[in-house]
């Protein structure tokens, strides 16, 4: 199948769940591009084991295997369903090395299977780093030397041409991230070992290493036809050494002059070409700052959290015409949403805002992780802040990132000068509060630029904060310096904290002086276009671009950066619940910090804010916009209880789980209700199983339904739960509890009663094919169905069983593999079966639940 | 820093800070979209007499640079900028860009609304005046109302004598309307032996060098206002030797081909169009600066056909000669700043010089 005009059906490998390296980017990616393939036609498979994908909300359920990603699996889709193609770019780098297995198997040639967004050789490539190496070679791009080695000896006897320090990297790795910095020999023997063993082929391969060079990434698409447009440039304020996924990133570029850009721009170009690129390319690269040489450090031809940043902060419909140009359309002849000026597909993107994305690192919750940021990501999650000055975009995102409930940042100013000249060198979480406090300290921004190889721009940027922070601290309550403070990015609760005053004063007196936020949209031609974007950035200016959406609005408040908990899931339950508001005739406004997100995708909402969700950016939003109901998530009492004082119609999903009746300390069992006045609808009888030794609560990170259990238990337990509940009057989705009795008895007793967990209702959706967060959505803006409600029917004793198993982050982090808790989750894996394939002999035991659910279908 | 406003012709006015020299100046308001390259669109001599809105809101990052200069002395007359920074990157830490514009006396204002500016200007008809004034009171809109915007641009920027740029390989003369140093790099790197003759030369001037190609430089301002004489060279020369023009340059190789210039109802400065090359059917992207375009329906078709055009707005961006070696492109070919890939260009321009050696 050559010619692209003829497909009709695409198998799309989904990326599985979310792990540290992807988050639900994809997931937003994958939603938009199957959008755009069936408008053209195009009927597209899914396979992802996912349950809070929202894209497989989005096909009908007979193009959907609900699979683990693996090479088997992919196979026999197929074998069995003969796409025409196959897409692999939605998957990160397992689809690509999935799709390069099938090729040298020769699947893809048996089944005449066409491989969308590169050619097989590319594949291969992007999977060997040599290979690549060799190819850009061929073309003049300056690469590092890689030498390939198998054997300690072989890489002894090159450490002096190399030299240190220098890098071990495993050749066609399991994992996306494992380089090593050596600084000696007993570091590289070290690194040789752990990479010899994560390499599929035994290999490593050594080379020079650029620690301290700035990192510079590219973000490029190309078509059929060979038409290039640069999306944008990202610059890691962070040097190579730390890796990108952990550093903070600003675009576009500040630091860089235009030949450095324009050099950059030639070489993605060029190499987009080489590799015959079809869709998105985004490269990294390490740039000498003295003198301008740069080599090409890494080549991702797929979806990336890079990717999503440029879509997101350009406002260039990136996904659309990625897909468009997967199906072997021209850039040219793109036809965009009337949101879009006509063309806009062709124009290179130039913007008149700067975004500043910080990480979000797990530590908290995995106190016991190295918490040095090296060359092995570990962030699960990031913020972004836009504004019209770096100082504002900087400081939006740092009170995004470092989140606190009132809008203040954390100190660190009890750190030790020698703690402090220590994390400066080797950098923890906390990495953007210890260069400030350096400044604060006295170090001048040469000093530090010289002790982090950071770019001095940015100490400047840095030390002007703190300028204004002085400004601020010496005048208290005046309104001339309120309104300094807010045009660089200050909120409203850190000048409060400043003025020892509250919030509600900083409002008054700015509402009296008339210091009102100017909303700029975001879109991708920098003025020069009357575009009708639906993105949006505050900042303190001349002119507000953002007009009210008018009657019967939603503002729904989202949960900021991904971190480590039910976050993934609680994307899924934002998205539908958009979803739902939307289906019911309300205009959606979304305010969202997360460059990931799935819902602040336009597909999904009618406007997004991309402004820090704390009270003050909230009330300035609610003073645009006068929402008909404003919708907060049920983790933010302070901004719950705040908003609570004001007239508004407020509710909060999704629900707080601390308003939970009893939280007890096991639980074995659970029966899951949706409470809507007289009726109460059994949705699910689940086992609740905590791997592991213990049955702690907290633990309870799988489930199956329905719960191994006979017939007439279940229902016997159906029944005690609704006794509970109407003992408690509670209503919406709730989940009652149950344990044995005493550790001998068989008897199971309620034990508490919470509001079903996000996680847990993704799960229940996908079992019964019911939207359960649409359903709880509609009870809380009324719109629920009597007649509607009566008739669903919910096979209690299914004979197809299912399967949700957490996925920690144990392993990327390097930390001992035990049984994680609720707070540890990352994401998670949905397997459906017969009672006999999902049989768990041993509860306890999570390798038999891995298998079970990565088994070949 | 002290508080400044730019004014403008309509009755507006903008509060902001200066920075930069303290002069007070008036111009044409035009803007800038590119994403970086502050250093290279400030001191480009098609700038002359205008104060530039820069769309990028960050200003002045990375200070001055030895190679950055798109001219020495630069002759805008003013930065409108959201945000600068007072910084100096180069190897020395010298130069910051406050510095470099207080040496030249140009005004900078800063903490302006520009997005709301360049969606303003573009729906103003015609070139817009402004000032940079201290006071934004009546007096200073009675001066800007007074001033008169000069036609004489390219005398005021362009060499008034030759010079010459020596190097080993083909002889080629650059007639100057306001020279962007991009085009002597990129003949630099090609070798090119280029002698810079004032725009004012004739084609017996031109001739007496014997060159192998002539280049027509860009320029501000225009081409309508240099008169006859200016023609009356580009028609002598471009049917004895090879001929590439760009910008002002193609503006005038149009005319002396007998095709019309229009007004573009807003000046474009930016490098986001897309452009088509017409032979080979592809795109690129290339920085522009024009307020006027070669009139698509008034060009000759026995004498000139079109080789690029502007996909966005419809614009003529190349020509080529039938008869002759003469080819031109309003796009600045040299980038500087911006897209590279219009730069074989030049390759073009030195097998057209060595064609015609050869032939």
């Amino acid at each position: 199948m050559q010619n692209l005009d003829d497909l009709q059906k695409v198998l799309i490998i989904g990326s599985g769940p979310t792990e540290i390296g992807h988050e639900t980017e994809l997931d937003s990616a994958t939603v938009q591009i199957i959008t755009g393939f069936k408008k053209h036609g195009v009927r597209t498979l899914v396979i992802d084991n996912n349950p809070f994908s929202v894209a497989l909300e989005e096909i009908q359920p007979t193009n959907m295997y609900v699979q683990a990603v693996t090479t088997a699996n992919v196979r026999h889709i197929i074998e069995r369903d003969q796409p025409d193609a196959i897409l692999p770019t939605l998957g990160g780098l397992l689809g690509i090395r999935i799709a390069q297995e099938l090729v040298e198997n020769g699947d893809i040639g048996r089944f005449g299977v066409t491989i969308l967004g590169m050619p097989a050789a590319t594949l291969r490539q992007i999977n060997n780093p040599a290979a690549l190496n060799d190819t850009l070679k061929e073309i003049h791009e300056p690469v590092i030397e890689a030498q390939v080695v198998s054997t300690e000896d072989e890489a002894l006897g090159l450490v002096e041409s190399i030299g240190f320090p220098l890098i071990v990297k495993p050749v066609a790795p399991r994992l996306d991230t494992n380089r090593t910095i050596c600084e000696n020999v007993d570091d590289m023997l070290d690194a040789l070992n752990q990479g010899f063993a994560q390499s599929r082929f035994d290999q490593c391969t050594l080379e020079r290493s650029v620690v301290g060079y700035k990192e510079i990434e590219m973000v490029a698409i190309r078509d059929v036809a060979d038409t290039k447009v640069m999306i944008t440039g990202l610059e890691n304020i962070d040097t190579v050494g730390i890796h990108s996924g952990d550093s903070i990133v600003v675009t576009p570029p500040q630091t860089l002059n235009d030949r450095e850009y324009q050099d950059l721009r030639d070489a993605t170009f060029r190499i987009a070409t080489e590799l015959g690129i079809v869709g998105v390319i985004h490269i990294h690269f390490a740039l000498n700052p003295d003198n301008q040489h740069f080599y090409v450090t890494k080549i991702a031809p797929y979806f990336t959290r890079g990717v999503a940043l440029a879509a997101r902060t350009t406002g260039y419909p990136l996904a659309l015409v990625t897909g468009a140009l997967l199906i072997g359309q021209r850039l040219v002849d793109i036809k965009l949403p009337s949101r879009f000026v006509k063309q806009t597909a062709i124009m290179e993107p130039t913007i008149d805002h700067v975004s500043v994305r910080i990480p979000i690192w797990p530590f908290q919750e995995v106190p016991d992780a190295d918490q040095h940021l090296d060359t092995v990501m570990k962030a699960v999650g990031s913020t972004v802040g836009v504004g019209r000055s770096v100082e504002e975009a900087m400081l939006k995102s740092v009170r995004s990132s470092q989140f606190s409930p009132r809008d203040v940042l954390p100190s660190v100013s009890n750190l030790t000068d020698g703690e402090m000249i220590s994390q400066l060198i080797h950098p923890l979480a906390n990495r953007i509060l210890v260069l400030i406090e350096a400044l604060r300290r006295g170090y001048t921004p040469d000093e530090l630029s010289e002790l982090t190889k950071i770019d001095v721009f940015y100490f400047v940027k840095l030390q002007h904060l703190l300028k204004i922070e002085k400004q601020i601290k010496g005048n208290p309550l005046d309104v001339e310096t309120l309104k300094m403070g807010r045009y660089y990015g200050f909120g409203d609760g850190m000048i409060a904290r400043i003025w020892q005053t509250d919030t509600a004063t900083i409002r008054r007196l700015s509402a009296e002086a008339e210091i009102k936020p100017t909303y700029k949209m975001i879109e991708p031609t920098a003025g020069e276009f009357d575009e009708h974007a639906s993105g949006y950035y505050s900042t303190f200016e001349y002119e507000n671009e953002s007009e009210p959406l008018g009657d019967r609005t939603a503002l729904v408040l989202g949960r900021g950066g991904n971190q480590l908990g039910p976050n993934t899931a609680a994307e899924y339950f934002t998205t539908e619940m958009l979803k739902q508001l939307k289906r019911a005739g309300y205009h959606t406004i979304l305010m969202n910090t997360n460059p990931n997100a799935i819902g602040i995708a336009p597909e999904f909402t009618d406007k997004q804010y991309v402004d820090p969700i704390q009270l003050g950016d909230v009330l300035n939003v609610i003073n645009v916009e006068h929402p008909d109901i404003v919708i907060v998530p049920g983790n933010r009492h302070y901004l719950t209880r705040e908003l609570g004082k004001l007239d508004l119609n407020l509710h909060v999903l999704p629900p707080d789980q601390e308003s939970s009746k009893a939280q007890p300390k096991t639980a074995t069992i659970s029966v899951s209700l949706f409470v809507h006045e007289q009726h109460k609808i059994a949705v699910g009888v689940m086992d609740m199983i905590a791997p592991g030794m213990n049955q702690d609560i907290a633990q309870v990170t799988a489930f199956r339904m329905p719960a191994e259990r006979a017939k007439a238990d279940r229902l016997k337990l159906v029944e005690q739960a609704k006794e509970a509940v109407s003992e408690h009057q509670l209503t919406g989705m709730v989940q009652v509890l149950f344990a044995p009795k005493s550790k001998d008895s068989q008897q199971l007793t309620v034990v508490g009663i919470r509001p079903t967990r996000l996680t847990e209702m993704a799960f229940l959706s996908k079992v019964t094919g019911v939207n359960w967060v649409r359903m709880l959505t509609r009870q809380h803006i009324g719109t629920l169905d009597e007649k509607e409600l009566a008739a669903i029917k919910i096979d209690l004793n299914s004979k197809r069983v299912a399967l949700m198993n957490a996925v920690f982050p144990f392993q990327q982090l390097h930390v001992l593999n035990r049984p994680g808790t609720t707070d540890q989750e990352m994401g998670a894996t949905i397997a459906f079966g017969s009672s006999e394939a999902l049989t768990l002999s041993n509860l306890s035991d999570t390798e038999q639940l891995d298998k079970i659910i990565n088994r070949t279908i | 820093m002290a508080k400044r406003y730019l004014i403008l012709e309509d009755g507006s006015a903008y509060a902001g800070e200066g920075f930069g020299a303290g002069a007070t100046t008036s111009g044409e308001v035009i803007s800038n979209l590119n994403l970086l390259g502050y250093q290279e669109t400030i001191t480009d001599q098609i700038y002359h007499n205008q104060i530039i809105i820069f769309a990028q809101p960050a200003i002045g990052n990375v200070g001055i640079n030895h190679d950055s200069y798109e001219s020495i002395l630069p002759t805008a007359k003013g930065m409108v900028v959201r945000d600068v920074t007072n910084i100096s990157t180069n190897r020395l830490s010298r130069l910051s860009l406050d510095e470099f514009l207080q040496q030249h006396n140009i005004p900078g204002i800063s903490g302006i609304d520009t997005r709301h500016l360049i969606r303003k200007l573009r729906k103003m008809d015609g070139p817009v005046k402004g000032s940079i004034v201290d006071v934004a009171d009546a007096h200073a809109f009675d001066q800007l109302n007074a001033t008169v915007l000069t036609n004489r641009q390219v005398d005021q920027v362009a060499t008034p004598k030759p010079y010459p740029n020596p190097d080993t390989g083909k002889n080629v003369v650059v007639i100057d309307f306001g020279l962007k140093h991009g085009i002597l790099r990129q003949l630099s790197e090609r070798r090119c032996n280029v002698t810079v003759l004032p725009w004012t030369a004739s084609a017996q001037d031109v001739l007496n060098l014997d060159p192998d190609g002539v280049l027509l430089s860009t320029g501000p301002g225009s081409p309508l206002d240099l008169g006859e004489g200016v023609l009356e060279m580009i028609r002598a020369v471009q049917a004895e030797i090879p001929l590439f023009a760009i910008g002002l340059g193609h503006e005038l190789f149009a005319l002396a081909n007998g095709a019309k210039l229009e007004a573009l109802p807003v000046e474009y400065h930016g490098s986001s169009h897309p452009i088509r090359r017409i032979i080979t059917n592809d795109i690129i992207y290339a920085t522009q600066g024009q307020g006027y375009a070669v009139s698509a329906k008034t060009i000759d078709r026995d004498r000139l056909i079109t080789t690029y055009v502007d996909l966005i707005n419809g614009t003529v961006q190349g020509l080529r000669h039938r008869d002759y070696p003469a080819f031109s492109v309003q796009f600045f070919a040299d980038g500087a700043p911006g897209p590279h890939e219009s730069r074989d260009l030049f390759d073009e321009f030195m097998e057209a010089m060595t064609a015609r050696r050869e032939g």
